[in-house]
């Protein structure tokens, strides 16, 4: 009876824990441009911030040869040829960290071409923190009421 | 294993081997094309048997990056070569010759060396003869320093022109344009009773009525395509090769000393009024179509047609002059 209850209460914790609506403090949209210099194999910057809701203009700026951009999550691309930048506009309105990778094979080490993009605080990978440690201690607790 | 059961297993092996092999060589008579960054081969093979009226198949894959494909002054759509895929080509040729094919998508900085050539054999109906460049006629040398010891303080406006262009007895004809540098006409115009800035607005009038807004937009297409990876997407010199540019140069500029080692070294700046007003439409023919012997300047001869020469120029002094209001 008495595992019952603990066993209920560490769900609870659980569904708590994983979805308890956070305070989110309101943060006017605003527009952000940024300019990615992509190379063989790494752009730079690789890591973008934004804040949810914002609307976010990529220019693609390729330096040796054909390079493309597709972000995970939004399901958007752009690929730029040297001389041929090109821009991508899209308003960041899912909210945690997507990879953006190159979309066009440009060499070996091709597969290895990615970069982050997070909108918002990545509230997802907290949550899961605090999961493990629930985890971690009902483990801890269980074995000890068996002893 | 008596007679019969080795017949059938006779024919199902004969039958087999056909199913997959007839395909397999007919796959392999056209050969397969590679396609490489040019540092490290480029295309292979570079030399291309072609027959005069026989539909030529061609089967190309790419080893690295993303490559195009195109035939010079074919009036063709480019082809993608992507790496891990085959792209297939047919290419039909009305008249004997060589014929350049070149790599479209910039793929490095020694991106316009990826070229090879079509031999094509056989006999022409009708033999066309080959024109001389206008920078020949005119015995330019295109070598030459060119600067304009004058320049506008503003940027020449063609609308301002045009207004005064009516009222004045003004040579506005093609031949006229292209023979001379706009800092030439405006120097011609100091006899009438004008400004000098009303002069150089008089040259942009000259030089907008010796384009149209089609060639203009065709220009500005082919100088993205095939120049602002160099000279800038602006026009200023600074695309983004420009820098590796002036590195990979040092070696074989060594000749050369100070400013003008520097100067053969970087892209041109095309905003820059005192070489870019010196300069005649002839005189920059002679610079697309020869290229820049030992810079990294290509040469386009093969590549592009005349009147795509022309349409790039026209968009080369879109840098100087203000076409529109």
């Amino acid at each position: 009876m008495r595992f019952y209850f603990h066993l209920l209460l560490f769900v609870m914790a659980g569904l708590v824990v994983a979805f308890a609506p956070l305070p989110v403090p309101p943060i006017a949209p605003q527009e952000r441009t940024f300019r990615i210099d992509a190379r063989q194999f790494a752009y730079s910057p690789s890591e973008l911030k934004v804040n949810p809701g914002d609307t976010v203009t990529l220019q693609l700026v390729s330096t040796d040869v054909v390079h493309g951009l597709y972000v995970d999550g939004y399901d958007i691309s752009i690929e730029a040829d040297p001389g041929q930048s090109a821009t991508l506009t899209f308003v960041a309105d899912k909210q945690g960290s997507f990879r953006f990778r190159c979309n066009l094979t440009c060499g070996a080490m091709h597969p290895f071409m990615i970069g982050k993009l997070t909108v918002g605080t990545n509230n997802w990978l907290f949550r899961s923190l605090g999961l493990a440690t629930l985890a971690v201690f009902g483990a801890l607790i269980s074995t000890k009421q068996k002893a | 294993m008596n007679r019969s059961e080795l017949l059938s297993r006779i024919f199902v092996i004969t039958g087999i081997i056909l199913a997959i092999g007839a395909p397999l060589v007919f796959w392999t008579r056209t050969p397969l094309i590679h396609a490489r960054m040019a540092e490290n081969g480029g295309w292979n093979p570079d030399i291309i048997q072609a027959e005069v009226g026989k539909p030529l198949q061609l089967k190309i894959t790419s080893d690295d990056v993303v490559h195009g494909f195109a035939v010079g002054q074919m009036d063709m759509q480019s082809v993608d070569i992507l790496p891990g895929k085959v792209s297939e080509i047919t290419l039909n040729f009305d008249k004997p010759g060589i014929y350049t094919f070149f790599c479209t998508r910039w793929c490095g900085l020694n991106h316009w060396r990826m070229r090879g050539t079509i031999e094509v054999s056989g006999s022409s109906s009708d033999p066309e003869p080959v024109s001389v460049p206008l920078y020949v006629t005119l015995n330019l040398d295109i070598d030459a320093p060119h600067d304009a010891p004058v320049i506008p303080s503003g940027q020449p406006s063609a609308i301002n022109g045009q207004q005064l262009v009516t009222n004045l007895p003004i040579n506005q004809s093609t031949d006229y344009y292209r023979a001379n540098s706009p800092y030439q006409v405006f120097d011609e115009l100091s006899s009438a009773v004008l400004t000098e800035s009303e002069r150089w607005d008089l040259v942009a009038s000259i030089w907008k009525s010796n384009t149209t807004p089609e060639s203009l937009a065709n220009g500005q297409q082919l100088y993205a395509q095939n120049c602002a990876a160099c000279h800038g997407e602006n026009g200023a010199g600074d695309g983004v090769f420009a820098d590796d540019l002036a590195a990979s140069g040092e070696a074989s500029m060594q000749t050369m000393t100070g400013a003008e080692n520097m100067m053969m070294q970087s892209p041109v700046d095309f905003t820059n009024p005192t070489r870019m007003l010196g300069a005649s439409p002839a005189l920059l023919q002679g610079k697309i179509l020869r290229g820049g012997m030992g810079t990294g300047m290509p040469m386009w001869g093969s590549i592009f047609t005349e009147e795509q020469i022309w349409d790039l120029i026209a968009y080369l002094y879109s840098f100087q002059f203000e076409y529109q209001n």
